[in-house]
């Protein structure tokens, strides 16, 4: 767990300033990042956002459209397409005092900068025992539909969570991107991963009216919907489909899901989940990736280490089809995990039957929906 | 403090002064109290000598695993650095970064990297917060003639052109990767490829003689402050011993002893048995007094482990 212990509330230098002023008002994730960027940009002159096309008329899906103009071209800029020396040089601007944020406008092409991210930017601290801090923001992108195929479309927060050093965000709501983004550049001392899901940006959320986390950091798990029959914990976009799961078997079945939102999936609230599950006695975990030796397998570790005898039934785990991603539109549905798939899950597990008789609901494709889906948060 | 009749006679010393601890290094080494892969900088020291006279702590630089030469020259602890070694709590990295890895953050002298080539964007992004916040100091990345062939050094060389930052490429050239020759290896002229991106780019042929070293490094990095720009100096240069380890490898045949005896011919620090005789007795005691430091100094307590993660 992170020891950053967050600001008082009543402090104007709060990160939690940024959610406060959308407090209660219902805005897109996509704005929540746009003004999370700019936020950086107006209260810290050391920050930088650099990445490809971050200064087109594009702008990274809008969300930093229009900064550079207003901020300068020496702290928003393009960049060559060079990811590992870009990467490194995120990294020694850090080391001299800047803030940077840099994008990949898919998760994928991070690949190419993971010698920086897991030799370097990882260890500096460790190695220098604690005398140097590499304070950054790698935003990543999940592409997925509409034929975004096997190379724009990975899920890697396993890769980036499995490494010691590398603190790793999956925000599923503009309320996560209002508070957490703020905290990294004002609280963080380390180099922060956020992967964002392109199919929440046009998604509207509505931003509470009290912050979530008033005592310590928001980079935690949060409880999405209160439960007492069911644990799902899920994570980015996932937390919305097992929020219209639960809602569905709420209203068809009576099923009482508890949803656990991850948010900061190299941090989770491991008490949060195990009391949960104690609670609920069964769990299913969502994840946006393939299951293998990723957040699937990792939470299953939590609770066999943990609370194993919690357990009334197996865990059930959900994600990406063991394959690369096809581009066939029905390949690509039977790909993903989706509602109905998450739906029957759920009442399987509740009824303890293969056939539990619980009408599923009707098999459109998830993307569909969330063109016009107004989230619950 | 010791007072020098000249600057050459400055930088023999400190040029010495690193010789010594190297073999020193290499003397403890078989004992096993020293449990880091080291890669010593014996022959290679005049470049470190040379390359950071000029250099203010403020001015930072990145190294990679063969680091001692710049710990040392950049200013950093003694102590700090021989502790290290013996992976004490009062070495640099309290015992968690060894041999391939030091730094000295009161110097400027930025964590050392292991990995060929990847410290070299870190200069080149030091360089740029320096420039946006204009500050009149420049950023050092060292490097060695086979980190030139990795990918991360034509992306550093084309970003620090492209933006005009004040960050200075040193290339040690000592012909071997590990042991296999230039000829091996590059199709290309190393001076070539800065040149192409329009970098201004000097060669220096004498990396036994710190002075000219020096002269070379103080012309270029007084420029460097006074019109922000990027600067490659290739320094040929010699390594004596295996690539890691204390030994000599002549033995293995990759290449002859005659090679490294004709450098040792013109190295000062073999030639100059005077100024040895002179300032030998000192160094000696301040080596000492270092070892002892360090092999009096406590491990890191069972806590560190988890310590500075996060």
């Amino acid at each position: 767990m992170t020891s950053n212990k967050a600001p008082k509330l009543n402090d104007k230098s709060s990160y939690l300033t940024l959610s406060q002023d959308f407090a209660g008002e219902v805005i897109s994730f996509r704005k929540a990042l746009t003004e999370s960027m700019e936020f950086g940009l107006k209260e810290f002159p050391n920050t930088l956002i650099m990445g490809q096309g971050v200064d087109d008329h594009k702008g990274i899906f809008g969300t930093t459209a229009g900064l550079a103009e207003k901020y300068g071209a020496d702290r928003v800029f393009d960049t060559p397409l060079a990811e590992e020396g870009m990467t490194g040089v995120a990294i020694g601007a850090s080391l001299a005092g800047m803030y940077p944020i840099q994008t990949h406008i898919r998760v994928d092409f991070a690949l190419l900068a993971m010698n920086q991210l897991i030799n370097l930017a990882a260890k500096y601290k460790y190695m220098s025992g604690g005398k140097f801090e590499v304070p950054m923001l790698i935003r990543m992108i999940i592409g997925r539909s509409w034929g975004q195929g096997s190379q724009h479309s990975q899920s890697l927060q396993s890769l980036f969570g499995h490494i010691p050093g590398l603190t790793v965000m999956m925000p599923s709501s503009a309320q996560s991107i209002l508070e957490s983004y703020p905290y990294f550049m004002m609280n963080h001392k380390g180099p922060v991963i956020s992967i964002e899901h392109r199919l929440l940006y046009d998604i509207d959320f509505r931003v509470s009216d009290i912050p979530r986390q008033k005592e310590s950091s928001p980079l935690t798990s949060y409880i999405a919907k209160p439960g007492k029959d069911l644990t799902i914990v899920a994570t980015s976009i996932m937390v919305l489909e097992a929020l219209r799961a639960a809602d569905y078997v709420k209203k068809n079945a009576g099923i009482d899901c508890e949803v656990i939102d991850l948010n900061c999936i190299s941090h989770p609230n491991r008490q949060m989940i195990t009391e949960s599950v104690k609670k609920t006695g069964k769990l299913i975990v969502a994840d946006t990736s393939w299951q293998a030796y990723g957040v699937c397998a990792e939470m299953c570790r939590i609770i066999s280490e943990t609370c194993p005898t919690a357990l009334r039934a197996p865990v059930i785990t959900m994600g990406m089809a063991p394959s690369p991603c096809p581009t066939a539109k029905n390949l690509e549905d039977l790909f993903y995990p989706n509602e109905r798939g998450l739906v029957d899950e759920i009442c399987k597990l509740v009824t303890n039957r293969e056939e539990h008789g619980i009408v599923l609901p009707t098999d459109q494709s998830t993307v569909e929906s969330y063109k016009t889906f107004k989230g619950p948060f | 403090m010791i007072s020098f009749k000249s600057l050459e006679e400055e930088l023999f010393y400190k040029t010495l002064r690193i010789r010594m601890v190297e073999e020193r290094i290499a003397e403890i080494y078989p004992s096993d109290k020293i449990q880091s892969p080291c890669h010593l900088s014996i022959g290679q020291e005049a470049v470190a000598v040379g390359a950071c006279h000029s250099l203010t702590n403020e001015d930072l630089i990145f190294s990679n695993y063969r680091g001692h030469a710049y710990m040392l020259a950049k200013g950093g602890s003694l102590k700090e650095m021989i502790a290290e070694l013996y992976g004490k709590y009062t070495g640099c990295g309290h015992g968690k970064a060894g041999s391939m890895h030091l730094f000295s953050e009161k110097v400027g002298m930025m964590v050392s990297s292991a990995v060929v080539a990847s410290t070299i964007p870190h200069a080149v992004g030091a360089a740029l917060g320096m420039k946006n916040n204009q500050r009149k100091n420049i950023a050092v990345t060292i490097f060695g003639d086979g980190a030139t062939e990795e990918g991360i050094f034509h992306e550093s060389l084309n970003f620090a052109a492209l933006k005009q930052v004040p960050v200075l490429f040193l290339c040690e050239n000592n012909g071997l990767a590990i042991h296999s020759k230039l000829n091996a290896r590059q199709a290309y002229k190393i001076a070539d490829i800065p040149k192409s991106f329009g970098i201004k780019t000097i060669v220096c042929e004498e990396g036994y003689d710190p002075l000219k070293v020096h002269a070379c490094f103080s012309k270029a990095i007084q420029e460097m402050k006074k019109n922000p720009a990027p600067v490659f100096i290739e320094v040929t240069t010699c390594r004596y011993r295996e690539h890691v380890g204390p030994n000599e490898d002549f033995n293995a045949g990759y290449r002859s002893k005659k090679e490294v005896d004709i450098w040792k011919s013109k190295d000062p620090v073999c030639t100059n048995k005077k100024g040895i005789e002179q300032y030998a007795p000192m160094i000696q005691k301040e080596i000492n007094e270092a070892v002892e430091f360090a092999e009096n100094s406590p491990w890191p307590e069972a806590k560190e482990l988890l310590n500075d993660v996060q």
